[in-house]
């Protein structure tokens, strides 16, 4: 039982994480139906971010405060130098720019920073556990979990309550109407990345507390889990990346804790086969993109 | 002579090689109710889409309240004064009926500060979404549906309306409801430029008339004119 | 083969004919082909070994060459692309190269080892480090680097001397080097008395390590030491969610951990014991080849990367040295195969007797206070060494 809720409580952390890199998929694919697979290099951003930030002996909540700066600022940079010029151009087009803008990336990082990983300390304070019973619960997972809620909840009031963010859940479920009505689309489309960006960067810094350094290379692997998590969700549906997020944090932890010593080479390959599993009976996803009436 | 709201000069629309409106000559006067009518493909909402600059004008200007709006972006001709409810209603599935109006003033500051206040104005015209605000639009009936749409291109204070068939897929009860709004928004000083399959219901409201057939206008007139020159054998003829 | 002779003499006479100028320059160089993979996943390990190659090469042009011969070397990205080592390879061949040097990686350097075979060209792979890459490519294939089973021989008896007795292994199958090296450790340490508790396994890049350190809580009895060869990211993950659970066994790793990153994980990586390619002690080698690295490019070696790069040409000069400056492939080949204790950046290097795979010095080091601490240079007995696989 306690290794049950143990294990319930990483699915939750590594879900979470999951969940926030989705959204910021989800976000700027809602209004533009772009997958962005540059949105890994935002993490990256980051961690750079914090790594030079530090180094002109900035503190540290502040320089992780910049790291997040800069991937909202760079990602709505992104938009208007790489985006903007061809968003009316086929979707594969779109596509196919998000890559070339994430290699360009790489190999800036690569040639003008190190291919070496660059380290950043995190404070042994957050690297304790508190016992809560007979549990131990590491606090950079307590951390995960918080700042992922608290996240989830400022997004969630934005899109509610702000005009703004009511705007951007219009345009996501029709952009030309809300054109229509006089929503300003550049405005709109630079809050969505913006959006993506802040989301990207609070998962870096998550992803950067356990891993403790920075590469080029670093975000390459998160944005695949969260193009999974996006289309498990359902392509467009906030609600749905969220959720596939969390799925897809619950399948991989379980698969990790429960399968035999002899299948767990196969984990990948398992988690897949569900994710596809799921798909097979809701290719739309597990929420679905509402179409309006027409 | 009454003002000229809207004039639409030569004005060309096209979708790559398709020509879909070509040479178009309209006029709005301030007050009026005009109706645009044509066949299904005629390039109605082409032309309505292209006022609005949604779509960009392959040729001609379009002048609007004394100024030329052609080549400006959408949410300027909307704080200019003019707006579009769409075909098929389009409205947001997603958000509640009040989140809805609030997109309609989105399009200027001052519009954003009235919100509060135009969205009572709307919910004493239509009882109906008073009683809704708190649903999603996506549940509503489709004459709530449409009445919402209409609702929502009202928040921003339009000088002129432009309506892409309203009566569209709706049952013949409500039909006559939503024409009972049309003239109760002329009678409130909207003037409206009304796209409409229906022509009898349309010619019934409308001061004056267009026919557009292929992408160019046929025929223009009162609605007796329109009626005397042998209106069907256009809508024959485009089909 | 001896019908072609005619043929092959013709050409040759060709070429020699209307080109006697590039004929007269090649004699004068040795050229050395580099193909590694500067950008992409490849760069952290190829972009040094780069350094370390161009730092030895100028120092043996600027004293002279070797016996007079000047080294002309000829480095080119491959992206870290196995299909596009091959085809860079060929390129490389087709400028004449004498010696080839390959990328840092397994399946690349394979490819590029392919090319080369077929062309007689001996090549070493500058910082691949599975033992079964020579046998794989065939007789002109070398390894450079500390091979994995020699440098978990070296843990593995670290570990009998400090007295633990029950391990837990933490292994990939992502890659030959995180799958293979707790292997080799776990081989050892158990025909040598210890046991493994527990194999666990992970994915490269999973950055949460929650499942599989709970895990290790529920072992019983608890595992007295810990052996891993993840590396950055995984390495600072797990250690630190390692300790987060309250978990105190000692950490050993190897030479993927020797960055940075590791000194400046803080309290948690206190105490942990890997092993390298070579520690700088006072008056060695390796602080030498430290300094002028420095002197050269203005800056710390950003890896020992660096010092084993340098090493490859070392390689080649006592080669070239040995042949008495012929530069025929099978030559070349032979020398190298029977070169005993050459003097290199990291210490001594020796292939005879030893398949290809040089027999080297194993470092280990300890993380104190965010400082990396030498414990021992070690060079383990051949005979434990388990048998590549």
């Amino acid at each position: 039982m306690e290794y049950f809720l143990q294990q319930g409580l990483n699915a939750l952390a590594l879900g979470g994480t999951y969940a926030l890199l989705g959204l910021g998929l989800a976000v700027v694919f809602s209004v533009l139906g772009l997958i962005n697979f540059a949105h890994g290099e935002l993490m990256t951003l980051t961690g750079y971010g914090i790594f030079y930030t530090l180094l002109m002996g900035v503190p540290y909540p502040l320089a992780l405060l910049a790291g997040v700066l800069i991937a909202a600022l760079a990602a709505v940079l992104m938009e208007r130098i790489a985006f903007r010029p061809v968003r009316n151009a086929s979707p594969t087009t779109m596509l196919l720019t998000s890559f070339a803008v994430s290699t360009i990336l790489h190999i800036l990082f690569q040639n003008l920073i190190s291919a070496r990983p660059k380290a950043i300390p995190v404070p042994d304070a957050i690297i304790g556990a508190v016992s809560v019973g007979s549990m131990q619960i590491g606090i950079i997972q307590l951390l995960s979990i918080a700042i992922t809620a608290v996240s989830l909840l400022g997004l969630t009031l934005f899109l509610k309550k702000s005009l703004l963010g009511i705007a951007m859940r219009a345009a996501a479920e029709d952009f030309n109407v809300a054109r229509l009505m006089g929503v300003n689309a550049n405005m709109v489309i630079s809050t969505a990345f913006a959006i993506s960006g802040i989301l990207a960067g609070i998962a870096g810094v998550l992803w950067l507390f356990q891993r403790g350094s920075v590469d080029p290379m670093m975000g390459f692997l998160p944005v695949l889990k969260a193009f999974i998590a996006v289309v498990l969700g359902g392509l467009g549906s906030l609600t749905g990346a969220v959720i596939g997020g969390f799925i897809l944090g619950i399948i991989e932890v379980s698969l990790r804790a429960y399968l035999p010593d002899g299948m767990l080479a196969y984990r990948d390959a398992i988690s897949l086969t569900l994710v596809i599993l799921v798909l097979f009976f809701l290719p739309q996803g597990i929420v679905p993109r509402r179409e309006s009436v027409r | 002579m009454p003002v000229t709201l809207l004039s639409v000069q030569k004005v060309a629309v096209r979708y790559g090689a398709i020509q879909a409106v070509e040479n178009a000559e309209l006029a709005v006067a301030a007050g009026e109710i005009v109706t645009l009518l044509g066949a299904n493909g005629a390039g109605k909402s082409s032309l309505l889409n292209a006022c609005m600059g949604l779509v960009p004008l392959a040729g001609g200007q379009v002048h609007f309240d004394g100024q030329r709006i052609s080549g400006t972006r959408t949410e300027h001709v909307v704080r200019r004064g003019m707006t579009l409810t769409p075909e098929g209603r389009r409205v947001f599935p997603g958000l509640s009926v009040a989140d809805n109006l609030a997109i309609g003033a989105a399009a200027s500051p001052q519009l954003r500060r009235e919100t509060a206040a135009r969205r009572t104005e709307m919910y004493d015209l239509f009882p109906r979404l008073h009683e809704r605000q708190k649903q999603l639009a996506g549940t509503l009936s489709g004459g709530e549906q449409q009445m919402l749409a209409i609702a929502r291109s009202l928040m921003s204070n339009p000088k002129l309306l432009l309506l892409d068939e309203p009566s569209l897929g709706l049952a013949p009860n409500i039909v006559d409801q939503i024409f009972d709004i049309i003239a109760a928004l002329r009678a409130r000083g909207v003037t409206i430029l009304l796209v409409e399959q229906n022509a009898e219901l349309a010619l019934d409201i409308a001061d004056r008339g267009y026919v557009l057939a292929g992408g160019r206008i046929v025929l223009s007139g009162t609605p007796g004119e329109l009626r005397a020159s042998g209106l069907e054998r256009v809508y024959l003829g485009a089909h | 083969m001896a019908k072609n002779i005619g043929k092959y003499g013709a050409l040759l006479a060709t070429i020699m004919a209307v080109a006697p100028f590039c004929a007269a320059q090649a004699q004068d160089a040795i050229k050395i082909g580099f193909v590694g993979g500067f950008t992409g996943y490849l760069a952290p390990y190829d972009q040094p070994t780069l350094q370390g190659i161009e730092l030895a090469v100028e120092q043996i042009n600027k004293a002279g060459g070797i016996d007079g011969k000047q080294i002309e070397l000829i480095s080119r990205d491959m992206r870290s692309d196995t299909a596009q080592a091959a085809v860079t390879a060929q390129e490389v061949v087709d400028q004449g190269v004498q010696v080839m040097i390959a990328p840092c990686d397994v399946d690349p350097a394979v490819a590029t080892g392919q090319i080369t075979q077929a062309a007689q060209i001996p090549t070493i792979a500058a910082c691949a480090s599975t033992p079964i890459l020579p046998g794989m490519v065939g007789d002109y294939m070398f390894a450079n680097y500390t091979a994995d089973n020699l440098q978990a021989t070296a843990l593995a008896d670290y570990a009998l001397e400090q007295g633990y007795k029950n391990a837990l292994v933490l292994l990939s199958r992502d890659t030959p080097y995180t799958e293979m090296l707790p292997r080799y450790f776990a081989t050892v340490f158990e025909k040598k008395g210890g046991t493994v508790a527990a194999t666990l396994e992970f994915k490269m890049g999973q950055q949460d390590f929650s499942a599989e350190v709970t895990k290790i809580k529920e072992l019983s009895p608890a595992p007295d030491v810990v052996m891993t060869a993840a590396y950055e990211p995984d390495f600072p993950a797990f250690i630190r969610q390692l300790r987060s659970a309250g978990i105190t066994a000692p950490v050993l790793g190897s030479d993927g951990i020797d960055s940075p990153t590791t000194l400046e994980l803080g309290e948690v990586a206190e105490g942990v014991v890997f092993s390298n390619a070579g520690y700088p002690t006072p008056g060695s080698a390796l602080e030498k080849f430290n300094a002028d690295f420095k002197a050269h490019f203005g800056e710390e070696p950003s890896a020992i990367f660096t010092a084993t790069g340098y090493d490859v040409i070392k390689v080649v000069e006592a080669a070239v040295k040995a042949t008495g400056g012929n530069l025929e492939g099978p030559a070349l080949r032979d020398a190298i195969d029977n070169l005993e204790n050459v003097a290199v950046a990291t210490g001594s290097i020796t292939y005879k007797g030893m398949n290809r795979v040089p027999l080297r010095v194993v470092a280990l080091n300890k993380v104190q206070g965010g400082q990396k601490v030498h414990v021992a240079n070690v060079t383990p007995n051949g005979a434990d060494v388990p048998p590549a696989q």
